[in-house]
This record gives structure tokens, sequence and C-alpha cells, in this order.
């Protein structure tokens, strides 16, 4: 099966270096070609699509922009679109990860970008969104409209599909002239989605391009940042800062490092008949995308003195997490990252002898968890359904557990009663915690959630405001001047 | 009755002279190492017991449980109570935030018969002495470096007493190291070059900076080891091994690498690096397991794997360890695949290598 990765306006495939990347999973194999650019052509792309989005892009209103993004998803969501279909064929080969997983997740994260949702979403950074559209009244007096920027460099990382929907859909909401660089992990969705947009509205189509270079490497990323009127980039710290190292230092950067994700669950949550369903949740959130999202926990804190014990907690999450790894199978994991998962084990393994933990699972499961008795600061698991179980006096002590590593917290999963919720809510966003939500969606954020706590759209724009003087200056020039 | 010290010492030296060893002769002192570490090494033995193998469950040395090679950062591996330990040997520090991994040896004999018997097979290759340069510290500057001391030990054994050390505390003494390989180019006479992969690195960088290379006389020979560490310019394995030969005059061939850890007394070697990734082996005492490291279990051959090795002269420790090396049987030994040790997640979950860095600061 050869596929073509990518959406490159304005060129043709023979025109384009192709070079081919090989996945296999599940018994079947994928090569896909993703496009390696000359420093002309990309050159000449990126001020394309700067130019077509300033005489395109920029004069649609944010409802006709609203309304064709939901289009293009609604055909995403549509099972029997090819679009969809070949989604569904191929992006499983390519990420290795179970297709009901893919599935699933991937029509809950779409659902979160039709237009009523979108609505929402702009809504969340603009208490007017015709901000985007015309000059609005400002409380303080004058009037002010929001720009995007003119060309918008997207360096996406990593392998959960669909991530990249995210900031590519966040700069057309502003109208910017988008360029995405897609990951080697999954090179396919974005440019798929960009080419649905370009059936839907083909002007629209050559406001944005989905190109290709190898992560890192300095020369082919040099011309794109080069071009960049702001860059948002995903990855490790050390590859958001050789970004930042290289980017101009007009452009405005905005980073999404890797983030750690951790539960919590109150002693309210732990009677006998809420306890089972709890740890079903918190497996789910384990399971999908075997724990490679930002969301994803890779700790769970229980709190002591409920009718079910931490430890028994642990036994339950082990359970679903057995019955999970029958139903969506962990995909086939790397030479480097089962290394990774045994070497954690063998860690827990060998601190097992001191007699405060104990391994459930067995090494040839595709899943662990070391329950744990003395209360531990966070730290990553090995990944791919590794999780630590961590019992705690009260959930109170979670928060000096956590709060050193403030620059990896995002998402923390909170099973507790309303008061206490709210509670340590304040005090995890106190230590950087900028997503609370319930077990079992961890994985699933909202839609027009902040990710990574920060203003998504209204990070992207600048405001021109029209001061009230101007205005009223403007007026003594008027045609109708008395 | 229980085994000596005394009596496995005296067993792997009369082994190590044995040049008809069987799979059966390895096996049986295989089993009565691990009987005596199992016995001795309490950590060990607790590890052994949690999988449920102690000496009277197996019967093979494949079935011996490998310490993952993390664990010397943890445990105190050693049969003998490390306060009557007279050397330890231990790891640079460069991962999991400056702890370093200890092997502790109650003597050298062990190790030194080792390395020699091997070195003089595998490097020597007939030769009795050659002047040697050294680009690494020595025992004086690095006392816990099994390198240096492995370093020292070739230098002393199979040197020349004109043989040299050119790193000190400034680093590379790249003036003195140019006139001895000027030496020795106009002399005729074979030289060798010993060291870290890094050093030879700072060493083609100085040349390139001079617009120096010389050509060693035909049986020169260059030993490097440990790979770049961070310590300088990452090179892939032909590109290195091609500017050492360019720069040096040494054919590809006679550039060996050795591939060694603190973690084991025996070292492994290639037969020269024509092509790359060569085929390392190691001597009739130390063998190579490639494994699934979920399981622990072998792979068929020819699939990719972690690599275990088996070592009889790390006696007074664990002889056998999980490593962080990726590696696939071939005819003949093994091929090395690279470190698998920290492996970034796949998509935007923080792995563990990423968070102690940053935990380091």
């Amino acid at each position: 099966m050869t596929e073509f990765a990518g959406h490159l306006p304005g060129l043709s495939a023979g025109e384009v270096e192709w070079k081919t990347l090989h996945f296999g999973a599940w018994g079947e194999a994928a090569e896909i070609r993703v496009p390696v650019l000359s420093e002309a052509q990309a050159a000449a792309l990126a001020g394309r699509v700067r130019d077509n989005a300033r005489t395109y892009l920029k004069t649609l209103r944010v409802a006709e922009i609203t309304a064709i993004i939901d289009q293009a998803i609604a055909r995403l969501l549509d099972r029997n679109d090819p679009w969809r279909q070949k989604v569904e064929r191929l992006l499983p080969i390519v990420t290795g990860y179970d297709a009901e997983m893919i599935r699933l997740g991937l029509t809950g994260y779409l659902k979160t970008f039709r237009q009523p949702q979108l609505k929402r979403f702009l809504a969340e950074d603009f208490a007017d969104p015709q901000i985007l559209d015309d000059f609005q009244p400002r409380p303080k007096g004058g009037f002010a409209k929001a720009f995007g920027p003119d060309l918008l460099l997207h360096v996406w990382a990593g392998n959960v599909p669909g991530l990249p929907l995210w900031s590519l859909i966040s700069g057309l909401l502003v109208k910017a002239g988008s360029i995405g660089k897609v990951a080697t992990a999954e090179p396919l969705l974005a440019g798929w989605f960009a080419r649905i947009l370009a059936e839907i509205d083909p002007r629209l189509g050559e406001c944005l391009a989905v190109v290709w270079w190898k992560g890192g490497d300095e020369a082919g990323e040099r011309v794109w940042l080069a071009q960049a009127d702001a860059i948002v980039a995903y990855g490790g710290n050390d590859a958001l800062k050789a970004i930042r190292d290289r980017a101009p230092v007009t452009a405005r950067y905005l980073p999404h490092g890797h983030k750690i994700g951790f539960g919590m669950v109150a002693r309210a949550a732990l009677d006998t008949r809420k306890a089972g369903a709890l740890a079903r949740r918190a497996a789910y959130d384990v399971m999908r995308y075997d724990q490679q999202g930002c969301y994803s926990p890779q700790m769970l804190f229980v709190e002591r003195g409920g009718r079910v014990s931490p430890r028994e907690f642990s036994a339950y999450v082990g359970h679903e997490l057995a019955s999970f790894a029958r139903k969506h199978p962990r995909r086939a994991l790397a030479i480097e990252e089962a290394a990774g998962v045994a070497s954690w084990r063998g860690a827990q393994e060998l601190r097992a002898f001191s007699g405060d933990r104990d391994l459930l699972g067995d090494s040839a499961d595709s899943w662990s968890i070391v329950h744990v008795e003395d209360a531990q600061a966070l730290a990553p698991s090995g990944l791919n359904r590794t999780l630590s179980i961590v019992a705690v006096d009260r959930l109170d002590d979670v928060v000096g557990l956590v709060a050193p590593f403030r620059s990896f917290l995002q998402s923390a999963g909170i099973a507790a009663e309303p008061e206490e919720l709210f509670r340590l809510a304040g005090l995890l966003g106190q230590v950087g915690v900028t997503r609370i939500c319930a077990l079992g969606s961890m994985t699933a954020p909202e839609a027009g959630w902040h990710n990574d706590g920060r203003f998504n759209l209204l990070d992207l724009v600048t405001m021109t405001e029209i001061e009230h003087a101007a205005e009223a200056a403007a007026d003594g020039f008027a045609p109708y001047v008395d | 009755m229980d085994v000596t010290e005394a009596q496995i010492i005296a067993a792997l030296l009369e082994f190590f002279d044995r040049k008809d060893a069987t799979d059966e002769d390895f096996d049986r002192l295989a089993l009565r190492i691990f009987a005596y570490q199992f016995e001795n090494n309490q950590p060990y033995r607790r590890f052994a017991a949690a999988r449920g193998r102690t000496p009277l469950s197996i019967r093979n040395w494949r079935d011996i449980p490998a310490v993952p090679i993390d664990a010397f950062k943890d445990l105190t591996l050693s049969c003998r109570p490390t306060e009557e330990i007279a050397h330890v040997f231990m790891t640079s520090g460069t991962t999991r935030g400056g702890q370093r991994g200890r092997s502790y040896h109650p003597t050298l004999a062990v190790y030194d018969r080792s390395m020699i018997l091997n070195f003089r097979q595998r490097f020597m290759q007939g030769l009795d002495r050659i002047r040697m340069g050294i680009l690494f510290p020595d025992e004086q500057a690095m006392p816990n470096s099994s390198l240096a001391h492995y370093l020292a030990l070739a230098r002393r054994e199979c040197g020349t007493p004109d043989s040299e050390g050119f790193i000190d505390g400034a680093g590379l003494a790249t003036a003195r190291l140019l006139a001895a390989l000027a030496h020795a180019e106009a002399r005729g006479e074979p030289y060798a070059l010993l060291g870290a992969s890094y050093s030879f690195v700072h060493l083609l960088d100085a040349l390139q900076r001079q617009g120096r290379r010389f050509a060693l006389p035909p049986g020169s020979r260059i030993l490097d080891t440990g790979g770049f560490k961070g310590q300088s310019r990452e090179l892939a394995a032909d590109e290195f091994y091609d500017a050492l030969s360019a720069a040096l005059g040494v054919p590809r061939d006679r550039c060996i690498n050795m591939y060694g850890m603190t973690e084991l007394s025996t070292q492994f070697y290639d037969w020269g690096n024509e092509t790359c990734p060569p085929v390392k082996s190691g001597p009739h005492w130390i063998r190579t397991r490639v494994v699934n490291p979920l399981t622990g279990q072998d792979l068929p051959a020819g699939e990719t794997g972690v690599l275990v090795h088996h070592d009889l002269a790390h006696f007074n420790s664990v002889s056998a360890i999980l490593t962080e090396d990726a590696g696939i049987v071939v005819p003949g030994g093994f091929r090395l695949l690279g470190r698998v040790d920290g492996a970034d997640s796949k998509g935007c979950s923080v792995a563990v290598e990423e968070f102690l860095k940053a935990a380091r600061g």
C-alpha cells in the first residue's frame, strides 16, 4: 500500500522529491511517501501560502470558516466517506495502535471540532468572536480587531492520531496561513485534512500546506523557520529548545513540551460499589493510545481510609487492564520501547525487595502496575500501559509530590466529592496543573480546552486598537462635519 | 560443601587456558558460579528467587537470571563483603542523575588474566609488543575507571617502554601526540593508538584544523571504545572509521572497536571495521544471548533484541547482565545495533530520560 503524505498547493507531485517511510503493524505494511522540498521550493511555497491567506482566508468571516471546517470534519466522521475509510485503514498500520481504539478515539476527538464546538472554542478566547472579522467596540472605549499571523508554522510531533488538527484548526480560525510539518511517526492525517478542505473550498486549500522534513534537520528547518511569523511546536524540551534557538527572534514562539498526567482517587470514591467502575475508567485512560498522550496518566495516587484499600484498588485496575489487553491489544513495541518497559519493571522489581511495593501483572503481560505503599514523588512510568499506583494518607499530600515538576504538569484526573474536587483543584492549580478532569476522560479533553493552560487562539493574534480619541478626532474630518 | 572464592578463582583461571572447552564445560562452570553467587550475593539471591530461579531449579546457563544493568546503581552486588574489597570500578555516571554503577573486585587477578589473554589474541594478533599511544586518562587520574585500568594493563603487558599517554589534566596533548605520530611514521614501525572513541574525534578535529594527516606504517592499528557519550561530535560509524583511516593511514580493517562495560570482566572485539556494524565476539568464557527485554526469553537467531552477557570472569558480582544494548545474533558472534536506553515516547507524554534530565537541571 503506498500513500502520499502532505499537501503542497501549487506544486505537482512530479516536481517534488519524495522520501519513502516504511510502516508495518498488525500483519500489514504501508509505504508512505513524504515530500522533501528544495530550499527554493520551500521558500516559494511559504510565500504562496502567505499571499493566498492574505488575499483570501483573511477576507472570510469566522462563521464561513467554521462552516467549512465543519464540513471537513463531517466527512472524517462519516464512516462511509472514502477519507474516513482511508484513515481507519492506514492509521493502525502507521501508528501501530489498535484499529478499534483509533476509530473510537478519533470519533470522540473529531466531534469536538463540529460547528457548535468551534463556536465554543472561539467563545472561550474571545468575548466577541466577531472581533476576528471587524473592529468591535471595547468596554474601555475605542474599537479593536484581532489579526492572526500571516504565516503560522506548526511543528508537530508524535504518533497520537489527530493531534495536529488542534493547532491547524486554531490557525484557520484566526485566519493565518499555515505551514504544518508532520511527524515521521504519523505523517498522514494533517495532510488529508488539508486536502479535504481543498476539496470543499479550493481557494482555502491554497492557504495552507502540509510538509515534512526530518526532525532535527537544521538546514531543512531553517528555511521554514525564517518565513514564520508565529511558530507552534510540539516535542521534547531538547527539540523545542533547538527550534527556539533557530527561530527568528521576531517570531512568536508557542512551545508545547511533553507532559505527564496523573490521577487522584479520594477515599469517598473507594466504596465497594463504585470502586470497580472507577478502576475501569482509570484503566481506560491508561490504555488509550498506550499512554503516549500528554494527558495520559502515568501515576495514580490513592487515598487510604476508604472501604476499598489502595492495594485492593490496584488489583481492580490490574484486572481492568488485563481485560482491555484482550479488547484493545497494545501495539507492538519497538525494541527501545520494550526495553523502556523492561527497565522500568526491572527497577520496580529490585525496589520491591525493600518491601514497600509489589508488582502486578506478569512480565509477559502487555500491562504492568507497581503498587507502592510509601508516598513517592511523581515520576514517569515505563509508558505503554505501565502504571504506578501510590497509596497516600491524604490527597493533600499529593500536591507536594507533584509540585517539583511544574514544567511537566498538565492533566490531573480526580475522583472525589465536589467540595474536595474544588479544594484540590485550587491546590493543584497553584503548582502548575492546568486541567482537572474526570477519570475516564483524561485522554479526551473537552471542546475548547485551554491546551497547557494557554489561550490557544488568543496567543496567536495581535490586537489592533483604534483609540477612542482617534475615532473622536476622525469625526472632525468627516464630510458631514458641521 | 560450599564452594569457596579461592576454588572459583582457580577454576576460572584453569578454564581460561582450556583450548577445547565444550558447551557442557561452560554450562558446568556457569552453574557452579551461579550457585556461588546465589549463596553469597544476597540481593542477587532475592532477585533470582523472586523469579523462581535457584541453583536447584536450573540446568542450563541460559536459565540463570540476568540482572538489569541499572541494578548496579541501586544494589550492592558483591559476594564478598564490600569492606573487604580492594578494587571498585565505577561507571562514569553519565545517565540516571549521575548515579554510578559499581563493580567489586576482591582481586584483579581474574580480570587481568581475562583481559590480557583476549587482548593478545584480538588486538595484538601475534605481536609481542607494540608502541602505544593512549588516548585516555591514566589510573592515577581515574582510579575507579575500568577502562583506565584496562589501558594501563594493555600498555604494561603489550606496550613498548616508549609508549605514552596523551590525555592529561588539560585534555588531549595534541602537540606531543602529533610529534609521536610523526616519529612513528618516520621510523616505519607499527604504532597503536588506543582510547575512548570521543578522544579520537578530538584528534580528528585537531588534525583537520591543522591540515595534517599521517600514513602510519603497515601493521599499525587503532582500538576505540565507548562511543561518543556527548563528549565530542557524534559521528556515524562509517564516517568515523573513514575519517580515522584517512587521517592516520590505518585501514579500516585494522580499526578495532572494543565493546566492554564496567559491569563485566571480559571484553568483546570485532575483527576490524571494514563494514559496520561488524561482528563482535568474545573468548570462550563469555557468552551472549539476544532476548526479548519484556520476557527475558531468547529470540530466534536473526531477530533484533536486547543483549544479555554471561561473563564467567565476573565471579564476585553477577555473571549474567541484561544490558541496554540492542543486538542481533549472527554466525560467529553478534552485531551491536546501538543503545536502547531512554526511549522517547512516541507521542507527547514525557518519558523517563527527559524527566530525569530536567530533574538534574
